[in-house]
């Protein structure tokens, strides 16, 4: 093999990796400039502030890779933080209040699922409309004013520390290992990726495609309703307003690491990286002290580029042929 | 047996004229205040501006496209349009706003069809990140801070006309509305231009093999949007009276939940702006009476989401 095909092979593999490619062009930057960037506490830091949105990722990544899409997420995690708070406020054991609030996800999953699956819905529009419901069900509950708990056993959940390591972290890699074997090693995840592949061709060769869409979408409710417990367990409080962006930007960061809405493509790994991606942008973006504003300009500016060249691409190959 | 099937047609196809009849008699029976012609006039001059933005929400959905930017474009419009009052005076600075209304939708149709973007999905985030640019422009410009339209040392009595004026009786903004809509039914119904919008939602590869400018037609079905942006955007400042840039917020779900209400499909082709004009009239209906009714804004949210899931559920029923 010559030099020019090995670098071919690997530029190759690298574009299909954009997010990789950004977080190496992130990190190059980061090094002309003298800040904290490259400190093991700042990388730490990093994870744990992503790991809340990488746990909602992982559920949703099964639903992209079933060919649909779930924008409702943001109203689920803040429906079932809230849950969380409101049960263990109520004397509940915080276990219980925990379990109830994963719950609620998967309830609103079981609906979702419902509509999309069996009465063939374009996910998108219904799963943006959930999401407002869930959103207005939430500033009912809590009056739109956050609401703190008093519960010191609920509050350690996400705040202690394994071996030096946040307990946020931990979560999200043992979920992380967890979602990879589920997708990689069952006969489950073989499923969704042939169903996001050719959902004809699935069904014809004998699989329960809509049990199994279904699944899918209460799966990702579930972990949104997990993220959102976890994260009321952070904050020590639940909000109507934590969820706002988050469906947006979970979808996005999914499509950023390459799974495609096509269906059918994509995986764990890559999600979290792209995940990863979005919380990198915003940190470096701190640490060199851009505003607020001019970090959401530069944020859309991405989301665009990104999300526009995965279209692109897939217009090349289409024209290809 | 027959009178009966015809009459269930009739219901199932006039759903939403039969929901506003029975959402006005209810209100109006337990809550009389409901009839005061300041109420129905209030009712009116709330509605125009969520009616422009789903006037051209209707013709990206009948393209079979969806614009989540319009939050971005309404309030970026109101910032650019409160800001050039003082150096360029009112007229100048409508005129500046409608057109950098067009020219954000030309810009968001042209980043589309360079891209490429074809399906819903696509769209819907691009047009996402494009809003999020939008706001942020915004608030860089305006530093976050509201601009007041009455602190203007320049004339601007065009905005209060619009705001607040009525003539005959009749709020301006629902006349200039009317004749809007007007012009927008005849380009949709009538001409070339209109009628290949259909034809794009209905199927994009027949409308390509037709010889139709797909492009072109996207490009233009935004540059329409972002035109009828700009007149919501406007409207809606007039009557507040100042402008942010967080202006718009909710206006992309509520003008998508009033087009698919009004019976517009989602997987484009079919359509009428008329029928979305029935829409906004039950969404802002909805909210009035909910409002006299004493039910909290918390629950109007709710009932704007259940309602678009429901209409979407019911409107694919039909298709199945």
């Amino acid at each position: 093999m010559s030099m020019t095909s090995v670098l071919n092979k690997v530029w190759k593999s690298l574009s299909r990796q954009k997010a990789v490619l950004a977080i190496l062009a992130l990190v190059t930057l980061m090094l002309f400039f003298d800040t904290n960037f490259f400190t093991p506490y700042n990388w730490l830091d990093m994870l744990r502030s992503t790991s809340i949105i990488e746990i909602i990722g992982f559920g949703v990544t099964v639903v992209v890779i079933c060919g649909a899409c779930d924008l409702s997420v943001g109203g689920t995690m803040s429906i079932g933080g809230i849950l969380a708070i409101m049960l263990v406020n109520a004397n509940y054991p915080f276990w219980l209040a925990f379990l109830a609030g994963i719950l609620s996800g998967a309830l609103v999953g079981l609906v979702n699922g419902f509509l999309v699956v069996h009465q063939k819905t374009e996910p998108f529009i219904i799963t943006l409309g959930m999401g407002m419901l869930l959103k207005g069900v939430a500033q009912q509950l809590t009056n739109a004013s956050p609401l703190s708990s008093r519960n010191m056993e609920f509050m350690k959940i996400s705040n202690q520390q394994f071996f030096g390591i946040p307990s946020l972290v931990v979560y999200m890699a043992v979920l992380l290992v967890a979602f990879f074997c589920l997708l990689r090693f069952t006969g489950y995840g073989r499923n969704c990726y042939a169903i996001g592949g050719n959902y004809e061709v699935a069904k014809n060769s004998g699989i329960n495609v809509i049990r199994t869409k279904w699944i899918a979408f209460v799966i990702s409710g579930s972990t949104a309703a997990l993220a959102g417990v976890l994260l009321a367990s952070r904050m020590n409080t639940g909000s109507s307003i934590y969820g706002d962006t988050t469906g947006m930007l979970v979808n996005c960061g999914i499509v950023i690491g390459g799974t495609s809405f096509a269906g059918g493509i994509g995986g764990i790994y890559e999600s979290f990286i792209g995940l990863f991606v979005i919380q990198l942008i915003s940190n470096s973006m701190g640490m060199l002290g851009i505003g607020g504003y001019s970090q959401q300009l530069i944020r859309g500016i991405i989301i665009v580029l990104i999300i526009g060249m995965d279209c692109y691409a897939r217009k090349r190959k289409r024209e290809a042929v | 047996m027959r009178n009966e099937n015809k009459l269930l047609r009739f219901i199932n196809q006039n759903l939403v004229l039969l929901g506003i009849i029975v959402l006005v008699t209810v209100t109006a029976v337990i809550q009389p205040k409901f009839l005061m012609t300041r109420n129905l006039t209030n009712i009116l001059r709330q509605m125009t501006s969520l009616a422009f933005v789903a006037l051209g929400m209707t013709f990206v959905i009948i393209g079979g496209f969806i614009d989540l930017s319009v939050v971005g474009m309404v309030s970026l419009v109101s910032v650019i349009t409160a800001s050039l009052i003082n150096p360029i005076g009112q007229v100048g600075a409508l005129l500046c706003g409608l057109l950098a209304g067009a020219l954000l939708g030309y810009l968001n149709g042209t980043i589309l069809t360079k891209f490429g973007a074809t399906i819903q999905a696509e769209v819907l985030f691009i047009t996402y990140g494009m809003s999020s640019v939008f706001i942020a422009v915004g608030l860089l410009v305006t530093n976050a801070e509201t601009l007041r339209i009455a602190r203007s040392t320049r004339p601007y009595d065009m905005f209060t006309a619009i705001g607040s004026g009525s003539f005959l009786g009749i709020p301006i903004s629902i006349l200039i509305f009317a004749v809007i809509l007007a012009i927008m039914y005849f380009f949709q119904t009538r001409t070339l231009a209109g009628r290949s919008i259909s034809l794009m939602g209905g199927n994009k590869t027949a409308a390509y093999l037709c010889g139709f400018n797909i492009n072109r037609t996207m490009q233009m079905v935004y540059t329409i949007n972002g035109l009828m942006s700009a007149f919501g955007s406007i409207v809606l400042m007039s009557r507040v009276t100042t402008a942010t840039a967080t202006l718009g917020t909710g206006y992309e779900a509520n003008a998508i939940l009033c087009v698919v209400v009004g019976g517009t499909t989602l997987a484009g082709g079919k359509g009428n702006v008329l029928r979305t004009l029935l829409g906004v009239f039950l969404i802002t209906l909805l909210s009035n009476c909910m409002n006299l009714l004493g039910l909290s804004t918390y629950m109007q949210t709710v009932m704007n989401g259940a309602v678009l899931v429901t209409a979407i559920w019911l409107d694919n029923r039909k298709r199945l």
